[in-house]
């Protein structure tokens, strides 16, 4: 911002300092406040109070809690992980819509959204709550119960795939040993949700595009289980977990090099599967009316559409999962560097010279560099002063977030969200550049070359495992 | 040929991707001018307004500051007769007053054309004779010849192209450019006073009221004789908002009343 003349700001200043002087005296009375000023003298007390009480009952309670809670750990862990699950979809929605304007503009060579918030980032938030603020409306004939659960059946199945997705060693929602299946079982709900919304729209369009979609979703549903399996035969386990396990070592170990023509069939499968382009037939927003969402409007499509962003992420943390090593790190962790030494629980060497000497040197460069840069305002005691303030500070800031670093799930956290939003943003660039195939090209591609290849893919992976008597066979 | 499955689709991925690391067509308008000439207008067309007829009145002013001259008008007259460079605007008065009531829905007495009238050119031939007939002084001359008509008759211009030799767009154009240059007879002066304590008491709304009961604006060439100007400094225990006309402070002109006020001396003005 270009600097305002002194006169200008002494002239703001002046201004202020009256409307202060003005409202001191309007805050003597009553009747002479403003109606803020009124409700925060009403709140700001009852806020106290509140606030007060809840310290209070908090110190009383605690203890009681604490021993409840510790009774009830699988009731805890239940409330936590769905809770952490229905919140974690809130921003990875947001970051997909943001990245999908930004990226597809990026593509058509715009600058996509930049006006709200930094560089735009607040574009999809907004568009949430304008999607909030709009009318909840039933057109007639239509059956509210159905017409209102639709959204939310296509919704909840999404977020329950989530259950099973291994996010780092110990950051799962439950980790089953049927999680593969269950994933495929949940992920299957979302076409009921589509077939509800389109019947109990009384509209025949809706009706049409949700047999439509129901017709994709589960045609494309089989090649994509069936893909599968050869991981499942080689990985010997249907749990996620041990399936990212067993891709742990270097990315050579990954099942990608293992299952290449899977990897191709699930990605084109799972790309229908989400309604995603070149296959969102479902909802073809340039040509057709809006299939099986076309009576929906407001918060009730907004779950529609939710719910489209938060599959495009499950989708990619599968293939992630299934295929490119999950949490694992792409290259022999702790290469290229050793962080154990760093490790919160034992206090070695590292840390003596990190606390004794390090920050002996910064405290002195900082002060030096104060003391020379800030002339004779700082007598040399303060300017060095400073500097081990700093220095401190800082070497405490960088300890700790090596620590943080060092953490199992934090790496795991790291690589796993890395990998995913690579395939995300696989799947934007794909919107930015396929054209929308023909139906018929769709149930034909899915019938005639995706299921035949993913039944010999089936095949040569069982044949493979039997004959190269890999450990899963024993 | 050779087909390779999925090359196309490859091809695409890959120009997109340049796509979107290439540099961006977007322009940040309100922060990022774009870099275009100081008088670029953008491309050249000619208006109708909502009845269908032409907005341009031929008066020459654009071709006359066309730098590369790519500007020429043409057209059929009322015999039907195709002819290239239309004389002035003037000379098609009727035609250009019809247009003019009808865009503007309101009656317009077309100045231009009532000043046509031949008149007496004595006077403009000794002011040319002092200023040696040279074209370059052409604002002391347009200001001389208002001061002694009164206002600058149309014929006066004429002739005053006719005898420097300066083409008739550049006069004209000259004599509608500077606001205290008027074709026509200035009979009363309404002044507002735009003084710090007069604009805090409402004489900013006020002077648009006024104006739009004028049919002007402040300090624009005045319509029917009534001109709105700025009241060069608030004259010493006048109330504010202060209104003056012919130099007498307004008592009764207010915020309300100013519209309805204006519009009466309009009308007694022109009538």
């Amino acid at each position: 911002m270009r600097a305002l003349p002194a006169t200008f700001r002494e002239q703001a200043r002046a201004v202020r300092a009256y409307a202060v002087e003005s409202r001191a005296f309007a805050l003597e009375s009553w009747a002479g406040a403003s109606p803020i000023d009124r409700l925060a003298l009403v709140l700001v007390p009852l806020a106290l109070f509140l606030f007060v009480g809840a310290v209070v009952s908090a110190v009383v309670m605690l203890g009681p809690t604490l021993d409840f809670l510790g009774a009830n750990q699988p009731l805890v862990r239940f409330v936590v992980v769905v809770l952490g699950i229905l919140l974690l979809t809130v921003p990875t929605a947001f970051l997909l819509i943001y990245m999908e304007l930004k990226v597809i503009a990026r593509m058509n060579l715009r600058v996509g959204p930049n006006r709200v918030g930094p560089w735009g980032a607040a574009m999809s938030v907004v568009h949430g709550l304008k999607v909030l603020a709009k009318e909840d409306f039933a057109p007639t004939g239509v059956d509210v119960p159905v017409f209102t659960l639709a959204p939310v059946v296509t919704f909840l199945a999404s977020v329950m795939t989530l259950l099973v997705i291994p996010f780092a060693p110990g950051i799962f929602g439950q980790d089953f040993n049927i999680g593969l299946l269950f994933f495929f079982a949940m992920g299957g709900l979302s076409v009921l949700g589509l077939l509800m919304g389109g019947w109990a729209s009384f509209n025949k369009y809706s009706l049409l595009g949700g047999l439509r979609s129901a017709a994709q979703i589960v045609s494309y549903e089989i090649p994509l289980t069936i893909s599968v399996v050869g991981v499942i035969l080689l990985a010997g386990t249907m749990s996620l977990n041990h399936i990212a396990q067993a891709q742990s070592g270097s990315a050579l170990d990954w099942f990608v090099f293992k299952q290449p023509l899977a990897v191709l069939i699930f990605f084109i499968a799972a790309t229908a599967e989400a309604n995603r382009t070149p296959f969102d037939l479902t909802e073809a927003d340039s040509e057709i009316v809006a299939g099986f969402s076309t009576e929906y409007s407001g918060m009730r499509f907004g779950f529609f559409y939710f719910a489209e962003y938060v599959n495009v992420f499950i989708i990619s943390a599968l293939i992630t999962t299934l295929f490119f090593g999950g949490w694992t790190a792409p290259f022999n962790w702790p290469w290229p560097y050793n962080l154990n030494w760093l490790d919160a629980s034992g206090i070695g060497a590292a840390w003596i010279v990190i606390v004794g000497f390090a920050l002996l040197v910064a405290a002195d460069v900082l002060g030096l560099a104060i003391w020379l840069f800030r002339g004779r305002q700082w007598s040399a005691p303060s300017a060095f002063g400073l500097g081990f303030v700093i220095a401190g500070a800082g070497v405490t800031i960088l300890i700790i977030l090596a620590c943080i670093i060092a953490l199992d799930w934090v790496q795991g956290i790291f690589w796993f969200m890395v990998k995913t939003y690579i395939f995300v943003f696989v799947f934007v660039w794909m919107r930015g550049t396929l054209p929308r195939v023909r139906v018929d090209q769709l149930m034909g591609f899915a019938w005639k070359w995706l299921l035949p290849a993913s039944l010999l893919n089936l095949f040569v992976t069982a044949a493979a495992v039997i004959i190269l008597n890999l450990p899963s066979a024993r | 040929m050779t087909f390779i499955p999925g090359l196309g689709i490859a091809k695409g991925m890959a120009l997109t991707l340049r796509r979107f690391f290439a540099p961006k067509a977007t322009i940040q308008y309100p922060e990022v001018r774009p870099d275009m000439a100081v008088r670029f207008r953008g491309r050249l067309q000619l208006l109708y307004d909502e009845f269908g007829t032409l907005k341009c009145e031929t008066c020459f002013q654009c071709a006359q500051a066309c730098p590369v001259e790519c500007i020429d008008m043409g057209g059929h007259d009322t015999k039907n007769r195709f002819y290239t460079h239309w004389g002035p605007a003037e000379t098609y008065g009727e035609r250009r007053e019809e247009s003019a009531l009808r865009r503007s829905g309101r009656p317009v007495p077309d100045q231009a054309y009532v000043h046509f009238q031949p008149i007496d050119l004595v006077a403009v031939e000794e002011i040319l004779e002092a200023r040696d007939y040279d074209p370059g002084k052409m604002l002391p001359i347009l200001e001389e010849v208002q001061a002694a008509y009164g206002y600058l008759p149309i014929a006066a211009i004429k002739h005053i192209s006719h005898v420097t030799g300066a083409p008739y767009a550049l006069v004209y154009g000259t004599a509608t450019y500077y606001s205290h240059l008027s074709f026509e007879r200035r009979a009363r002066t309404v002044a507002v006073c735009r003084c710090t304590s007069c604009l805090l008491a409402g004489s900013g709304r006020i002077a648009n009221a006024i104006g739009e009961g004028l049919w002007t604006k402040l300090a624009r060439e005045p319509v029917g004789g009534v001109a709105l100007e700025q009241l060069a400094a608030h004259i010493p225990g006048a109330a504010s908002p202060l209104v003056t006309l012919d130099g007498k402070p307004q008592r009764d002109v207010t915020e309300t009343s100013a519209a309805a006020w204006s519009r009466a001396l309009a009308k007694k003005t022109v009538a």
